[in-house]
């Protein structure tokens, strides 16, 4: 009785075996971690999903469907971890997507690195998270190393050097910053006129106006997520500083909340980011009528464009390589991926230039986007409108010295 | 070049106008614990669902900013009302402070806190909303030198004197706020007194939660409208409670403004990184010095 108790547990537990390794079995697993928490967050999230669903619905990845999981991070670091983990070591995905925030991205880069499992960033611009030196990590955005750049010599040339800096405490507003901070000093040889370290979630900006105000400066450098910033945006003027003093946004300043929540205070305001809805290449024409008509997305900003040329870049490196999908070549084939999404060059999407990757783990190989456009709010509000000033391409050691 | 007054000046109004708004907060606060003797923790809460109420009413419905003021400051008072008569009812009647009345009101002080935050999301999501009012009838004022007060800090000033003026004048010169103050005092003598003890509970709850509302509706404009609006306008009107004396109504006040200027002050000339630690800073000195609080009253229990 006892043997036979024995063996029919055995039994069971060879099935169960069996089944978990059917269902592993065939599907390209990719784990998809974002901040999720506005309506444009949401929209996004879903794009990559519905992209994802029209590549299975015409035939998947040489046969294979992609079986994707998406999770919501909020921006959080421990959440993003924690999805990061569960994706990895539970689901045992091939591949991750995220983060969209880079106080997430950076410690996400040490868990892929671990487990060896190759991550796409969809949207963080913190220089560092390629300068980790992880072999695992692709990112499709332009990183703010270049945004440094392109902002520092437009602002310089044609606006002053007396800068005023408000830095948010957010990953990617601190590396905006510095990164601004620089470039201003390393091409004109100055230092912020006014410098303000807020809070992340900072909502009164009134006594450093006061004191930008007294400065007389040229501008006034907003590094800070959306909400944020256009808070700073909508005080700045209350406290009565003129229109003369130009805004100069750091990337957040792509995300529609500035110009809804900032109305009128948004016009004027400039800043560097990868796309702009006001792009009137064909290819983007037809990428803001999509978002529009599937999302209700008005003017769809650079983390549409960039999920966007993930998922293509994504396609088109798995449809690249060979997998062989079972339970026992999970590590072979997460390298193979790797290798594969590495050998992508002159990827043209809507990127405003050409993508490439190569096999090296450094910032020249894994950041991808090397271009940089200039964009200026010309109208604020819900029905806010932009204009391209500039299309910079940088040198793939730009911002590394 | 000689120390900066015209923007030290600016400073002390800047924080006296946001201190007034955590006095108004803080003065809900403190008349549901002078009238209840319980701490209300969803009251950040209260003035979240204030801020929405009024940007509906003034986006949504078209009302004129000051009609959507008034019209935020009923429908909370309403809503804390309704939330008190289901969900606190029990424990206030059977009392607060140290009693296991008392603790369990904190707890579901807590609790209504999360469950509020949540139908607010589920209503409005996690967008912040830009709150723009007409306020071309306001003047912005001048001061020496280039110091301006947008209008909306005016307002502020304006409408919050008027509700203090407001509140004193009802509680002291009306008998329904006399019937109030008499509950405050002493529940059972007041229901020996023939007052109806659970509508004067349920009305105090009411303005406590309408005065939350009018400091949503007027740090709206100022700031935007999002969910996560209530957590640190409670902490800071807590400590200005405590600073100005738990209990205290022109404490409250007091405290506030106190917060308000220390805060700005403390982001102007020490550091702007950590500027909501001043509040918390002044919160400990004036108990170090003060226990009970600037205006509050030292009441021994004997054991």
């Amino acid at each position: 009785m006892h043997l036979k108790k024995k063996v029919i547990a055995g039994v069971v537990a060879a099935g169960v075996g069996l089944t978990a390794s059917a269902a592993f079995a065939d599907d390209i697993r990719v784990g998809i971690t974002m901040r999720m928490v506005s309506e444009n967050g949401q929209a996004y999230g879903q794009m990559v999903m519905d992209e994802i669903d029209a590549i299975n619905a015409s035939g998947g990845i040489n046969g294979n469907m992609i079986k994707a999981t998406l999770m919501n991070d909020e921006c959080k670091s421990d959440k993003g971890v924690a999805n990061a983990n569960k994706l990895i070591f539970q689901e045992k995905i091939h591949l991750l997507i995220g983060s969209t925030c880079s106080s997430v991205s950076l410690p996400i880069v040490d868990v892929t690195a671990k487990a060896g499992v190759a991550q796409m960033i969809p949207h963080s611009t913190n220089a560092k998270i390629t300068q980790k030196g992880s072999e695992w990590v692709f990112r499709i955005p332009v990183s703010g190393r270049y945004y440094g750049g392109v902002n520092a010599k437009y602002v310089g040339e044609n606006i002053g050097t007396k800068i005023a800096y408000i830095c948010a405490a957010d990953a990617a507003s601190v590396g905006d910053c510095a990164n601004m901070e620089k470039q201003m000093r390393s091409r004109f040889g100055v230092d912020p006129a006014y410098r303000a370290d807020v809070q992340e979630k900072e909502v009164d900006f009134r006594s450093h106006m006061q004191k930008i105000k007294s400065a007389n400066v040229d501008g006034i450098l907003v590094a800070a997520l959306a909400e944020t910033m256009a808070r700073a945006l909508v005080q700045s003027y209350e406290a009565g500083i003129g229109e003369d003093v130009r805004r100069i946004g750091s990337s957040s300043a792509s995300n529609a909340p500035v110009p809804k929540i900032a109305g009128d205070a948004a016009k004027g305001v400039f800043f560097t980011a990868a796309y702009a809805a006001a792009d009137d290449r064909p290819i983007a024409k037809l990428f803001n009528e999509m978002t529009r008509q599937r999302y209700g997305i008005h003017a769809p900003d650079h983390d549409f464009s960039q999920a966007y040329d993930l998922v293509r870049i994504m396609e088109m490196a798995l449809k690249s390589t060979d997998l062989e999908l079972s339970s026992s070549s999970l590590a072979a084939d997460r390298t193979a991926i790797r290798d594969a999404i590495a050998s992508v060059e002159g990827y043209e999407g809507l990127a405003s230039g050409p993508i490439s990757f190569c096999a090296a783990p450094t910032p020249q190989c894994r950041d991808g986007n090397r271009t940089a456009v200039l964009i200026g709010y010309t109208k604020g509000g819900e029905d806010f409108e932009t204009e391209v000033l500039a299309r910079v391409t940088m040198e793939p050691d730009f911002g590394l010295e | 070049m000689g120390f900066d007054y015209n923007s030290l000046l600016a400073f002390i109004i800047f924080g006296v106008t946001i201190g007034v708004v955590y006095g108004i907060v803080a003065l809900g606060i403190s008349l549901i614990y002078s009238g209840l003797d319980i701490v209300h923790f969803a009251h950040g809460e209260m003035y979240m669902f204030g801020a929405f109420f009024g940007l509906v009413l003034a986006h949504n419905v078209g009302l004129p900013y000051p009609v959507a003021l008034i019209g935020a400051m009923v429908l909370t008072a309403l809503l804390g009302m309704a939330v008190e008569r289901v969900f606190y009812r029990r424990l206030t009647r059977a009392g607060g402070g140290y009693t296991v009345a008392g603790m369990g009101m904190i707890i579901c002080g807590f609790g209504m806190s999360v469950a509020l935050v949540n139908v607010a999301y589920f209503i409005w999501g996690a967008e912040a909303e830009p709150f723009r009012a007409n306020l071309d009838y306001i003047p912005r004022l001048q001061f020496s030198g280039d110091i301006e007060v947008p209008e909306s800090y005016v307002l502020t000033a304006i409408i919050s004197v008027v509700l203090m003026a407001g509140l004193h004048y009802f509680l002291r010169h009306t008998k329904t706020g006399l019937a109030v103050r008499a509950v405050a005092h002493n529940k059972d003598i007041a229901y020996l007194m023939g007052i109806n003890v659970p509508l004067m509970i349920s009305l105090i709850f009411g303005l406590a939660c309408g005065l939350a509302a009018a400091a949503g509706v007027l740090i709206g404009p100022m700031q935007s409208v999002q969910v996560e609006m209530g957590y640190l306008m409670l902490m800071k009107a807590f400590a200005a409670a405590v600073v100005g004396g738990f209990g205290s109504l022109p404490g409250a006040i007091l405290g506030g403004i106190m917060v308000g200027v220390f805060e700005n002050l403390g982001a102007a000339y020490i550091s702007p990184s950590h500027k909501d630690i001043y509040a918390f800073l002044l919160l400990i000195l004036v108990l170090m010095f003060k226990p009970s609080g600037l205006l509050g009253i030292e009441a021994k229990v004997k054991a």
